[in-house]
């Protein structure tokens, strides 16, 4: 699904990612975890385009992103850290709609997209709510219809959970898990809590900018984790 | 955080105002504005002033919300009003005039931003502004830019009173220069942050400033009566 083949990035004068060669496989939960400014974030953002490498390629179901970036974009969706900015319109279904106004949808096509996927979610009573009227829990659902509405392949979660209570953040990583398992939409849930690594198969760690592992899960051990600088 | 915010904030409702094509708002808006602006008799203020209470009340808004929407301008009220009594040689006359005039403008807008949701404004902008693209001008651009300033303005006046209210927590005095340059350091950076948040998350659904949004607008029945209507509020005015 996703193949990473050396890439660098650098900004300004430091190297933010290093040498980093990684595939994902469609239909995997991958959790990519790692300690604050390490690179996560960036390294996500390759898998949608939104940022290229400097050195190396990043392959999306074949397409170079640093040579079709829509098109890579189209499979991989992107759920960003802060929902709040992310949303575009001031009502729920006119901004669940803007990703599908972008892919040319008539009209009632979009309509009938969003309700479905509102529903889906099991937010469809909030269809006609204005967004600033919305609990964090309710945005992050509707940041998350924004990009399921428009059916990619592949999901990226940028550390979903920041800033919700134990609740939305058990339910928001049951629907990830949901839409892995029944829906077959290959995950990748950036992380700094350990905690959330239940829910993936395969794990990528990352310490400054590089892999310090890639595999199973069930690979994965403490000493790794210390390595990472992660707490266990 | 919507307790707040009260200006421009799109509230669904079933009314004929909420009904009416969004293109006929704007327009109305313009042709109002320009009204309210010509208005300079008493009888004019009063007859105009009656018309937008009039279309407050079909839009079902609750006349509080308008009273706390225009809390964040009292203090323009309060320094236009100052300006022309201190400037112009009919002071008090003029300056409750200029008042009544941006407080028409904040209440035609209000008007517009309660009853018409940011798609249909979108769609509305993007359609009116379409003569442009002989100018190489873009309609969706000039139709999300206005969309994303009603979206994110209201949420950077909450943004600026938390910071405040943590700066005042923190004894800042306001009347102080160096606190008033920090935290308007401080929201720029927030804005600029979030801009750039913004600007990724519609990249990454696809933000295609080429294509023209598919949703057809047709009048229907009820803006034909807008129409007459507003035209004969003109006529009655002029």
């Amino acid at each position: 699904m996703i193949k990473a083949k050396n890439i660098y990035f650098r900004y300004e004068e430091k190297f933010i990612l290093k040498n980093i060669s990684l595939e994902i496989e469609e239909g995997s939960f991958t959790a990519l975890i790692g300690a604050n400014g390490s690179g996560k974030t960036t390294l996500a953002k390759h898998f949608n385009g939104l940022v290229v490498p400097d050195k190396g390629s990043v392959f999306v179901n074949g397409i170079d992103t640093k040579k079709d970036s829509l098109n890579a974009r189209k499979n991989v969706g992107f759920v960003f850290q802060n929902f709040e900015d992310q949303m575009v319109y001031s009502v729920v279904e006119e901004d669940v709609g803007f990703g599908l106004e972008n892919l040319e949808y008539s009209y009632d096509k979009l309509k009938s997209v969003v309700d479905e996927t509102l529903k889906k979610l099991r937010i469809g009573h909030l269809a006609k709510v204005n967004v600033n009227a919305l609990s964090q829990g309710q945005k992050q659902l509707v940041a998350l219809a924004g990009v399921l509405a428009m059916n990619p392949k592949c999901i990226v979660f940028d550390e979903p959970t920041t800033n919700l209570d134990e609740k939305n953040k058990k339910n928001i990583l049951d629907i990830i898990k949901y839409l892995n398992r029944k829906d077959k939409i290959t995950i990748i849930l950036v992380t700094n809590m350990l905690g959330e690594l239940k829910y993936a198969d395969e794990v990528i760690v990352l310490k400054s900018g590089s892999v310090i592992f890639n595999g199973k899960k069930s690979r994965l051990n403490k000493k790794i984790i210390k390595g990472a600088g992660l707490d266990d | 955080m919507i307790k707040k915010l009260y200006f421009g904030q799109y509230r669904h409702r079933e009314t004929m105002l909420h009904s009416l094509d969004p293109r006929l708002k704007i327009i109305y808006v313009l042709v109002l504005s320009i009204l309210a602006f010509l208005s300079k008799s008493m009888n004019d203020m009063i007859v105009f002033s009656s018309f937008i209470l009039l279309c407050v009340l079909l839009a079902k808004i609750d006349v509080k919300t308008i009273i706390k929407g225009l809390r964040s301008f009292y203090f323009i009220f309060a320094f236009l009003f100052l300006m022309y009594l201190m400037f112009s040689p009919n002071q008090l006359r003029q300056g409750l005039v200029a008042i009544w005039r941006f407080l028409m403008f904040i209440l035609i807008s209000m008007i517009l931003t309660f009853t018409t949701p940011i798609s249909g404004l979108v769609t509305a902008i993007e359609k009116l502004s379409s003569p442009l693209k002989i100018f190489g001008i873009r309609p969706r651009n000039i139709a999300t830019t206005v969309s994303i300033a009603i979206r994110f303005i209201p949420v950077m006046f909450v943004n600026f009173e938390r910071m405040r209210e943590s700066m005042i927590s923190r004894l800042a005095d306001f009347r102080k220069m160096n606190h008033i340059k920090l935290v308007v350091s401080l929201m720029l950076h927030k804005m600029l942050k979030s801009a750039s948040n913004l600007s990724d998350a519609m990249y990454s659904r696809l933000y295609n400033e080429g294509i023209e949004i598919n949703k057809i607008l047709k009048l229907k029945e009820y803006d034909y009566v807008s129409i007459v209507f507003v035209a004969l509020f003109i006529l009655l005015i002029y």
